[in-house]
């Protein structure tokens, strides 16, 4: 019982950190149609410059500027290239991005080569007691980080002109558009915000207990994408909620392994794709999307 | 008249290859032709009809495995055929999913697939050999062993296993090639595109469209089958990381490159992508422009890569009919 | 705007030099039929051309002696040209407030937004109570005014109505050309594009008519009210004596829709119609916009599920069968808006229609057996005999390279292809010019007469129906409204009402 708590919150923690950067996807794909593949890469790219610049600047103004540069290529990926096929279909748009993916994180992988290099987070290894059950310090700051920036999310969403400019071009462009809002505009702010949420997420899955930046850390963007599916591709809630279940099903199937060993090793990394598939059988577009109408 | 000199030309250099090439280009080749069988069915399924899957290599490798396994308990040309149907069947089981789900969420779901087989065949070690991998029973005809065991000579060249493959791989391309371009322009074929441009048109015209959808899947995997065979055979020993996730992009990129629904275009696709790696890495003492691996600069591997990506990128901003558009430039479509 | 010429996608010329003053401070009507080109001019001015695949082709647009962007929606808006889309199209997931706010962010100043806000709670007190609500809860009339709000929020110089009236009841017309009115009285220009002759005049000064993309008249409001054709276009007054009753012999069986419903979500699409359409005839419905003779149509055909009632054909319940069982029994349909393959030959997209005849699959075809090439020669050759019948050439064609009413023929050709028993159009004239029209119409009752089949005919326009019908079926906001020779139905005073509003 106690090893099932201990997993089960490990798992909110983990999966807090993907709900970051699932909230992103989902933040893109509402306000430009686009499945980002490109997200993986950004992430590393915010985190290997977090492990650059940290030695220099110090840990804050290297996360800020992580923060700033995955922005930065998120927005230019917007402007530069998908706003001269904006009106491509979604599949056209993912290959794309998945280009793009390939650009960066291959530029990327060479610079880090063999390397691990170390995030800098001035926490280091340490280790927090939260109610009787330790856990990676790290994992409890993205945890409080994560719910800082989903609530913040919602209040912006909810409260602000750049909010109801956000939902109102989701949900129709074309009226947003009438009414005077510029949609360009609000392609860059959301390409800008899933970047910085990639790059925070980065920031928390290369910190301890992970090793540290590698070549491969874009890969983990991809357990995202069962989180995204999950929640349903146009709900911010759903993908946070996806997150967070994407998080506890890996840590309690890692966790769980030998009891589960009749189901093979390494069961923690494909978990929740048979998740993600179970579901889907069951609810075609996720837990919380959109359904359409007509039935052929 | 002339089309048939011309083919006959083509089938002649082609079948005169081993005589003048080194094993390289044999194995290259080898691994090319397998792409283009898997990616012709890919491209019918993605171009054709109009489903996005990211799982063709999960199909390759059940044909790869498939093959691996069977043949060496039945004669390699049942086990080839039951190799192809057993990937057949993995996707028409797929097939409850493929036809509920829609577009995009198709595409990933099918992302799934690919995670759970590389799971299943890292832990099914007694089919599989895990990470280990296992070998690939030579191909044998009537009893024509694809093996050197033979000392087969021509024209004062040995003939060995890649000689030899070269020419089941040359023959299994063709038949490939012809099965699809007849398909494109057949009843299915028709099928399949008006449920991809329109699933309520397909449906008022008759045409099944959750029964078609699971078609275009078995018969995408069925192609992705024969070429994993090919590639197993190719390889001589095969290892689950050969197929994961990258494999399945490549497959995609050769579509999208070649031009999606067109079955000489992912033909095309295909040898770029396969190709142009293996001959950077093997030129790349040559090249001046590439640095030596390890050393920082910019090496073969990567330098494919970041051609391989400004491809794709390429393609979708200039050209989106892909190299098969470069070919037979066409009227505008609206 | 002066000779302003608009194409979409290279091909279909929507606006062939369309003048039109608008004088500050006046209100003016743009009407015309489904296709005239009104939305197309609409778009043009609001500069959302290009997400329909649309481009202006010439002209120019000035409001004020400036010249417009052409495609920067946003900005024109900023300027001062708002407009309200037509099927209302509010933020349905976002609150009345919200979308109050949407509205509202395009306004000079606070100070404006402000003053607008205070001018909407006067004019729509009902938004003040459902503030919090989701918009998509409201009620079709709530919309059209939260619409309206929405857009006076930006507060424009020059208002775009599209459609206000569109699938209102009258008493809501009234009160939407009353609200015209008043924000008129404040100052405001207005450009109000409607189907409903009648409410538009009612509160316009001045009124142009378009049809297929030119000015076909333009004058007073009152002049127009008066004027005789603008009675015919509207309501085929003046046409020439039907040439109904030529029923044809039919192999088909009679098609029985009973007190079907269709719901979606809390609205009711369709309520309780029924009408039979009886074999060897040509059966129309018809009704305005909104009415619910797509959803009808989708609901035949197997695409829709009906919430309550039965359509029978002959013994089958249709209701209960997935479209391609009811295509297997021989009915055929077209979509109004073209559900072609755009990048497949003409000769291909019309052989999908023999799908359900052929019987080849993926081995005999792949493998090009004899009997798939024989299957091939003949579906072929019966495939080009009706493309003949139509008077299409170049079958070898992609789709998307013809030309609109082309590819309307094409959409006909390929039901036909299908030999069906029963045929459901669905507007196959809509966007036709008149010579095309006419050619269209023949086609039908040639292809009927020739074929034996019963055809069910989904039209907006009656002008077009009134010549070709045996029989008349009228939908007005998902009610049966008559029922009846076309010659009964033209004199129905529910149905003056419905085509011409209240005041009729």
């Amino acid at each position: 019982m106690n090893q099932f708590v201990t997993l089960f919150v490990g798992g909110l923690f983990l999966g807090a950190i993907y709900s970051l950067v699932a909230l992103g996807f989902v933040t893109v794909f509402k306000a430009t149609h686009v499945i980002n593949f490109a997200q993986g890469s950004v992430l590393l790219l915010g985190a290997y410059v977090i492990a650059r610049a940290h030695e220099s600047v110090g840990f804050a103004l290297a996360v800020a500027l992580g923060v700033l540069a995955a922005a930065v290529a998120s927005v230019l990926i917007d402007a530069v290239l998908i706003r001269r096929i904006r009106r491509a279909d979604l599949g056209t748009l993912a290959i794309l991005t998945l280009g793009v993916d390939i650009l960066l994180a291959t530029e990327l992988s060479r610079r880090i080569g063999t390397d691990v290099l170390n995030i800098g987070a001035p926490w280091g290894s340490d280790v927090t007691e939260v109610a009787g059950i330790r856990v990676a310090t790290s994992r409890v700051l993205a945890g409080g980080v994560a719910a800082v920036l989903v609530a913040g999310f919602w209040l912006a969403f909810k409260f602000t002109d750049f909010g109801i400019a956000m939902r109102s071009a989701a949900e129709d462009g074309e009226v947003a558009s009438l009414m005077g809002i510029r949609l360009n505009r609000v392609a860059a702010t959301a390409w800008a915000l899933a970047g910085a949420l990639a790059a925070i997420g980065g920031l928390f899955l290369t910190s301890f207990p992970a090793a540290g930046v590698t070549g491969s850390v874009g890969l983990l963007a991809l357990a995202t994408i069962p989180a995204v599916v999950l929640g349903g591709f146009d709900s911010p809630g759903g993908a946070v909620l996806g997150g967070l279940i994407i998080g506890v099903v890996s840590v309690l199937t890692a966790g769980y392994q030998e009891e589960l060993s009749f189901l093979g090793r390494g069961l923690g990394g494909v978990a929740p794709f048979a998740v993600m598939l179970l579901v889907l059988l069951v609810r075609p577009s996720g837990l919380f999307g959109t359904r359409e109408v007509t039935r052929v | 008249m002339s089309r048939w000199l011309g083919a006959a030309v083509v089938v002649v250099l082609l079948a005169a290859v081993p005589i003048w090439f080194e094993a390289f280009w044999l194995q290259t080749g080898l691994f090319a032709m397998a792409a283009i069988i898997a990616a012709i069915g890919l491209s019918i399924l993605v171009g054709i009809a109009g489903q996005l899957s990211l799982a063709h290599a999960f199909f390759v490798a059940i044909g790869a495995y498939g093959y691996a396994y069977l043949a060496d308990r039945i004669p390699p040309l049942l086990a080839l055929v039951a190799a192809v149907l057993l990937a057949g069947v993995a996707g028409a089981l797929f097939s409850p999913i493929a036809g509920r789900v829609r577009g995009i969420y198709l595409g990933l779901a099918s992302l799934g697939l690919v995670f759970l087989g590389q799971h299943i065949f890292q832990n099914a070690t007694g089919i599989t050999g895990g990470y280990r991998g296992v070998a690939v029973p030579p191909f044998s005809l009537f009893g024509f062993e694809f093996t050197g065991a033979d000392g087969l000579v021509v024209l004062g060249v040995p003939y060995g296993p890649l000689e030899k493959l070269w020419y089941l791989g040359l023959v299994l391309v063709a038949l490939s090639l012809w099965y699809g371009h007849n398909l494109v322009r057949s009843r299915p074929g028709r099928a399949l595109a008006t449920v991809r441009d329109s699933e309520v048109a397909a449906a008022t015209n008759g045409i099944d469209v959750v029964r078609y959808k699971a078609a275009a899947f078995t018969v995408s995997s069925m192609y992705a089958g024969l070429g994993g065979v090919l590639m197993a055979l190719a390889f001589g020993r095969i290892v689950p990381e050969s197929f994961g996730l990258l494999l399945s992009i490549d497959f995609l990129v050769m579509v999208v490159i070649g031009g999606a629904g067109s079955v000489g275009g992912a033909a095309a696709g295909a040898v770029f992508v396969t190709a142009l790696p293996l001959i950077l890495n093997h030129y790349s003492g040559s090249l001046p422009l590439l640095a030596e691996p390890g050393s920082g600069g910019v090496g073969a591997a990567e330098f494919s890569r970041l051609l391989y990506g400004a491809a794709i990128v390429a393609v979708l901003l200039f050209a989106r009919d892909g190299l098969a558009g470069l070919v037979h430039r066409k009227e505008r479509v609206v | 705007m002066h000779d302003l010429r608009v194409s979409y996608a290279g091909a279909v010329k929507a606006l062939r030099g369309v003048s039109l003053s608008v004088p500050e401070g006046s209100v003016v009507a743009v009407l015309g039929n489904n296709g005239a080109g009104k939305s197309t001019l609409l778009r043009a001015l609001s500069g959302t051309l290009p997400a329909s695949g649309g481009a202006i082709t010439g002209g120019t647009i000035e409001l004020r002696g400036k010249a417009l962007p052409r495609d920067d929606a946003a900005s024109i808006a900023r300027s001062g040209l708002v407009q309200v889309p037509e099927g209302r199209r509010v933020f349905a997931n976002l609150t009345v407030e919200e979308n109050l706010r949407a509205g509202g962010l395009a306004a000079p100043d606070r100070a404006k937004r402000a003053e607008a806000r205070a001018w909407v709670d006067e004019l729509f007190p009902i938004l003040r109570e459902r503030a919090t609500q989701r918009a998509g809860l409201l009620s079709g009339g709530e919309q059209q005014m939260l619409a309206i709000g929405r857009a006076l929020m930006a507060s424009p110089q020059v208002l775009l109505l599209d459609e206000p009236s569109l699938g209102l009841a009258p008493k809501i017309v009234e009160r939407v050309g009353e609200v015209i009115r008043e924000i008129n009285a404040r100052g405001v220009t207005v450009v109000l594009v409607e189907q409903n002759a009648a409410m538009a005049l009612a509160v316009a000064d001045h009124a142009v008519v378009l049809e297929v993309g030119e000015v076909a008249l333009r004058g007073t409001a009152e002049e127009l009210a008066e004027s005789e054709a603008v009675r015919e276009r509207y309501l085929g007054v003046s046409t020439q004596a039907a040439a109904t009753g030529t029923r044809v012999e039919s192999s088909a069986q009679p098609l029985a829709v009973e007190a079907l419903s269709v719901r979606f979500g809390g609205l009711a699409a369709l309520s309780d119609v029924s009408f039979t359409v009886e074999p060897g005839s040509l059966h129309a419905l018809i009704g305005p916009n909104g009415a619910g003779k797509s959803t009808c149509l989708n609901v035949l055909s197997g695409v829709y599920a009906a919430s309550a009632g039965s359509v029978r054909y002959g013994s089958h319940e249709l209701t209960r069968l997935r479209p391609h069982r009811i295509a297997a029994l021989g009915v055929a349909r077209t979509f109004q808006n073209i559900a072609l393959s755009p990048r497949v030959s003409v000769l291909d997209n019309l052989l999908v229609a023999r799908h359900r005849l052929m019987r080849s699959g993926f081995l005999a075809d792949g493998l090009k057996l004899p009997r798939a090439r024989r299957e091939r020669a003949e579906h072929e050759a019966r495939v080009r005999e009706i493309a003949e019948l139509l008077g299409l050439t170049e079958l070898e064609r992609p789709v998307g390279t013809l030309s609109y009413g082309t590819r309307k023929r094409v959409e006909l050709a390929r039901a036909l292809c299908a030999e069906p028993e029963l045929l459901l159009l669905d507007e196959p004239v809509a966007g036709m010019v008149r010579d095309e029209s006419a050619a269209m119409a023949d086609a039908i009752s040639r292809a009927r007469a020739e074929l034996g089949i019963s055809v069910l005919l989904v039209e907006h326009d009656m002008t077009f129906v009134m010549g070709m019908a045996d029989r008349v079926t009228v939908l007005d906001f998902g009610k049966r409204i008559a029922d009846g020779t076309p010659a009964t139905v033209q004199r129905d005073p529910d149905v003056l009402k419905a085509y011409l509003g209240a005041a009729a």
